[in-house]
């Protein structure tokens, strides 16, 4: 152990730990026992084991973004850093939420669902944030930016687990050709060399030199990749496995690197060597801060060099304890008592004669009944074999209930386990990936039989290395125990509990009462009584807990069965997860040739899509949306508005068969369709629904230009890959994204003419020569434009499509030319309106998946004499053709001053008696609505219930405030219906 | 998350793909031929076995190729992968599959952990 002292702080008290301990192993070294409180009965605990099973020491790092929830005993320590406890009020010491354990009668299984039943809106407003506030563990972390990065594997060979078994394997790979990973979630190897004096030798040296060798040999192999502070947590089908690197482990945090690493790994084999967790007992307060696990308490003495405690009582129901008894006489201190719940003819020799040299007081066939103690364990209580009581002045009590292979991830890999009789618990079975399991996760807990099992398992590989190790052993060879899940209570006082589920506050008294109330089932049981839900996942009682329903429902145990194991295998953290996928690398933004000119008039901007679109320009600082809007929609009808288009999906359709597909793709028939002209178009799903829209260009028969809605470009060149590629690999036809390529302006409004004549002054763009939907090619500078008439305001209005390095210069160009019409540029806001007084649609808003053309008055759209298209059929499906379907209206209200709101419903009844106790008949919802600056009073559209057939009736609209507003239900085109201001 | 072996690409991470459904369901050649009945079934009706499935795959994050695919549902293993247009492989092929992972019953979640007695 290094002799210099690391200091760091725990609820504001300064303490001293040696480098490489824990922040458990530092407390304990200055004798803190007391480290949190408990999760529903505020009761005080401490540190229960040495390793990732904790479910007691839990804590807060104040100094790392506050993270929450924090293994004591497996975060290292470091200078400066700041720990506190959690889940107490006001201090861990005097925690009032203790009352609560007072209380525990009406706190029983299920009392969440029993008790918080009404009265109506009390969940929300009282119980939850009460019960947020009073339960629970650590605070949520204050927002930080994740550093986290995600690493790719590809192996032969994963061994997880660099404990003696894992190293064995390991040893039997170096240097050959398979490629391996060795990943190892502590910062040593050696697993239990390094925790318990177990092992005397191997080949004659001591364990510690035979490990250094041996890891001096992989590591210079170059065929093994160590991975080390590196936690398998999820074992997923086909031979995927995740793992979680803690890059900072014993070191503040380095804002410049990334502090995790998400290993993804894929592999041809998969060694389990991950071993085996210490299970409890349960006894009367069996929680109180001084009860630890036996092996865990000798991992302590072993590898952090930190006695908790010189003369615990030991609890023991197996021979394993042997070694904590040699360990602790070792360094000359004396147990308390030794307390087994075997026959003193069952139990090993070398124990009985560890027991009687050093006169330690020995209890055979006697039990721990309960411990005493406020803060933590004063006295045990001892039931002997004659059934009496003794009571023993202690402070520590060290428990060993047995041990249960580390199954975990193998169940995770959907291996199956069977019991084990003679070990009592559960070990492998079958596996169901390439999975080998050697040592202890196996169910083998002898180091004679672990050679075999090595050599056995592994020979299915070619040229591996021979082994040559030869173990001497310290105690009992084999491994014996006696099953004991819960000893019996004496004293019963409010206080006194028997827990199950240390971290969730589970006790086999919850237990039992959930079996009575019906919970027979282990899944169920689990689920009403939270048993294993924590953090933890019931890593030490798990088993324990099926141990004592099989008593209860008097059945074995493996019919019993597990609870279903799921990754991961312990917490991991969000950040991890999400790796660099965060903030501006979460989803790119992207940005028009025109942005820059944007941001600098104020432009207001809408996510649509990945696209950053100007939404409206603000042009002085206290200009509201409202204002903004009303401003530029007047303007554009006034004189000319223009947009930024830019963001409008372009697809290249071409190939001999182009005409043939372009009309298989959309409802329109585009056969007799002149070249340079385009059409609006709406392409359909199978299920005749509209799925998008667009301008269909017809540049030749083979060669075609369409526009998509900004959002759905991808997805419409993807169905139109599918069906070349699915349905029709016959047809010759090639498509190809061209939405970068170009830069659209969208110059709309009377006066927009005379503004192209004068920004193009050699094209004639007179209605003969540049008729409605007609488009054409022009030079420009060095390149080539593309000029389409068509609009989507309903006003005169050409489309420009220009290579964006020329956009910047042309856009203002635009300007320069019109400033006596004050061209205004308008966003997607004043867009919408625009078009909203035309009566023109918006996919995605007036439509949802579940509109047809049809419904929609788009008939005219509809190429009837087209054989087929995409959707056709669909369109004569009775359903269809129903006549009550939701069709599209419009709306404009009685009193002209009113607004109505988009997504309220569109009802019958004027009155809205309150409270509503009927229902109220919904004819459908309003689905678009704007005040027009032009009409001068508000305009909707609405999709209600045979729509077409109300218009001249009048409606309601309801509003926020359970009114309802009188509307006129009228055809949706509510300026120049006949189009006479486009044509112009 | 499993791998599949596209047919132009070699095998890439099962991320890179997009699943396409039922494989093998033709779209009628004469719509308007047929009844409502018929053409709904093409439209809306795809089978959903646990075990063998048919299915349609294509690499979106990469060649954007459609292909056909044969997927033990229960296990995820996909079983052969093929172009558009070729023959599928038969069904008896595949007889020799392992149904399910814990050899729970072909129908339900079957999370069985411990083998039964």
């Amino acid at each position: 152990m290094s002799e210099n002292k690391i200091y760091f702080k725990f609820d504001g008290k300064k303490y001293a730990g040696n480098e490489g301990d824990t922040i458990a192993a530092a407390l304990l070294r200055n004798n803190v026992k007391l480290i949190g409180r408990s999760f529903k009965y505020h009761r005080p605990r401490g540190i229960y084991t040495c390793g990732i099973e904790e479910p007691n020491a839990l804590v807060q790092i104040i100094n790392e973004h506050n993270e929450p929830n924090v293994r004591a005993t497996v975060k290292k320590i470091y200078e400066g850093m700041v720990v506190k406890s959690q889940n107490r009020w006001p201090s861990l010491k005097t925690d009032l939420g203790s009352i609560n354990n007072i209380l525990s009668p009406i706190f029983s299984a299920g009392f969440y669902y029993k008790t918080f039943m009404g009265p109506k809106g009390f969940w929300k407003n009282v119980y939850e944030p009460l019960i947020r506030r009073t339960a629970g563990l650590g605070k949520p972390p204050k927002e930080f930016k994740s550093k986290s990065i995600h690493q790719h594997h590809n192996v032969d060979v994963i061994i997880v687990g660099g404990g003696l078994s894992g190293l064995l394997a390991a040893r039997k790979f170096a240097g050959t050709n398979y490629d391996v990973l060795l990943v190892e979630r502590e910062d040593t190897f050696g697993g239990i060399l390094k925790n318990a004096d177990k092992i005397k030798s191997i080949n004659d040296q001591p364990a510690d030199e035979w490990l250094e060798k041996t890891e001096r040999l992989i590591r210079n192999s170059n065929n093994i990749k160590i991975l080390k502070n590196t936690l398998v947590t999820t074992y997923n089908f086909s031979d995927h496995l995740i793992a979680l690197e803690d890059k900072n482990v014993g070191k503040p945090q380095d804002n410049e690197k990334p502090e995790l690493v998400l290993h993804k790994i894929r592999t041809k084999h998969t060694i389990l060597a991950n071993g085996h967790i210490e299970r409890f007992i349960t006894f009367r307060n069996n929680d109180l801060p001084g009860v630890m696990l036996a092996a865990s308490f000798e991992k302590y003495l072993n590898r952090y060099g930190v006695v908790p405690d010189e003369s615990p009582v030991i609890f023991t129901n197996n021979s394993s304890t042997f070694s904590l008894l040699k360990s602790l006489t070792d360094l000359g201190h004396k147990p308390k008592a030794y307390v087994d719940i075997r026959d003193q003819k069952n139990i090993e020799k070398q124990t009985l004669e560890l027991l009687e040299k050093f006169n330690i007081p020995f209890y055979p066939k006697s039990e721990i009944e309960g411990c005493e103690g406020k803060k933590e364990v004063k006295k045990v209580s001892i039931r002997t074999k004659k059934n009496q009581i003794t009571k023993i002045k202690t402070s520590m009590l060290c428990v060993s209930g047995g041990f249960n292979p580390d199954i975990h991830l193998f169940t995770q890999s959907k291996g199956l386990l069977k019991w084990d009789k003679d070990y009592l618990t559960f070990k492998p079975d079958r596996i169901f990936q390439k999975t080998i399991t050697l040592g202890s996760v196996s169910g083998n807990f002898s180091y004679e039989k672990l050679l075999v099992e090595v050599e056995k398992k592994l020979s299915e590989f070619e040229g591996l290395n021979e082994l040559e190790v030869k173990f001497e052993i310290n105690g009992p060879e084999k491994f014996q125990i006696k099953e004991l899940w819960e000893t019996k209570h004496e004293k019963k006082s409010l206080w006194s509990k028997s827990f199950i589920d240390l971290q969730n506050d589970v006790t086999t008294k919850d237990l039992r009462q959930a079996v009575n109330e019906g919970f027979n089932r282990i899944e169920h049981l689990k689920r009403f009584t939270t048993n294993s839900m924590g953090t933890d996942q019931g890593k030490i009682s798990s088993i324990n807990a099926l141990g004592i329903v099989s008593k209860i429902l008097k059945k074995d145990i493996s019919e019993v069965g597990t609870t279903t194991y799921r990754p991961p295998y312990s917490p991991v953290n969000f950040s991890a997860i999400a790796g660099r996928s965060t903030y501006e690398f979460y989803d790119p933004e992207r940005k028009t040739p025109l942005h820059s000119w944007h941001v600098k008039q104020n432009a207001v901007f809408e996510n649509v899509g990945q696209w950053k679109r100007p939404w409206y320009f603000k042009k002085s600082e206290d200009e509201t949306m409202h204002q903004a809007v009303q401003r530029e929609a007047e303007q554009v009808r006034k004189t000319a508005g223009i947009l930024d288009g830019s963001t409008l999906g372009k697809i290249e359709i071409k190939g001999k068969d182009a005409l043939t597909f372009v009309n298989l793709m959309y409802t329109n028939s585009f056969t007799k369709m002149k070249p340079k002209t385009g059409r609006y178009a709406l392409m359909l799903g199978e299920d005749g629904m509209v799925k998008d829209d667009g301008i269909v260009c017809k540049i030749n028969e083979q060669h075609f230009i369409v526009t998509t809605t900004t959002g759905n470009a991808a997805s419409v060149l993807a169905h139109m890959e599918e069906y070349s590629q699915t349905e029709w690999p016959n047809l010759n036809v090639y498509m190809n994204s061209i939405t970068e390529q170009f830069a659209t302006f969208n110059l709309s409004g009377p006066k927009s003419r005379v503004i192209m004549s004068r920004v193009f002054n050699d094209i004639d763009f007179s209605n003969d020569q540049f008729p409605f939907m007609s488009f054409n090619n022009f030079k420009y500078l060095d390149t080539e434009i593309r000029i389409l008439r068509a609009s989507f305001t309903g006003e005169l209005g050409y489309e420009i499509y220009v290579p964006p390095s020329y956009a910047l210069k042309l856009w203002q160009k635009f300007f320069i030319s019109s400033r006596d019409f004050d061209l205004v540029p308008y966003g997607t806001e004043t867009m919408h309106l625009l078009r909203a007084e035309k009566g023109y649609i918006i996919v995605g808003q007036d439509t949802d998946g579940t509109v047809t053309p049809l419904d929609l008055h788009l008939n005219w759209m509809i190429g009837k004499k087209k054989k087929d298209f995409i959707g056709k059929r669909s369109l004569t499906r009775s359903d269809i053709v129903r006549e009550n379907r939701k069709q599209l209206v419009g709306l404009v209200p009685v009193d002209k001053t009113l607004g109505i709101e988009e997504g309220q419903h569109v009802i019958e009844q004027k009155d809205l008696s309150l409270p509503i106790k009927d229902p109220v008949d919904m004819l459908g919802h309003v689905t678009s609505s704007y005040f027009s600056p032009n009409l001068n009073h508000s305009v909707a559209m609405a999709l209600i219930r045979g729509g077409k057939r109300k218009i001249g009736s009048r409606l309601f609209v309801s509003t926020e405030n359970l009114n309802t507003i009188a509307v006129e239900v009228v055809e949706p085109n509510f300026i120049d219906p006949k189009n006479e201001r486009m044509m112009l | 998350m499993f791998t599949i072996k596209c047919p132009y690409c070699g095998e890439r991470d099962q991320s890179e793909f997009s699943n396409g459904g039922e494989a093998h369901v033709a779209r009628p050649k004469d719509p308007e031929q047929i009844s409502d009945r018929e053409w709904s079934e093409y439209v809306f009706i795809r089978a959903n076995p646990k075990g063998i499935y048919y299915e349609r795959w294509v690499h979106t994050h990469g060649c954007k190729k459609w292909f056909n695919a044969v997927r033990n549902t229960s296990t995820d293993e996909i079983l052969k992968v093929y172009k558009m247009g070729e023959t599928p492989p038969p069904l008896k092929e595949f007889k020799d599959t392992i149904k399910t992972p814990s050899g729970e019953p072909d129908v339900g979640s079957g999370n069985f952990s411990v083998k039964k007695p």
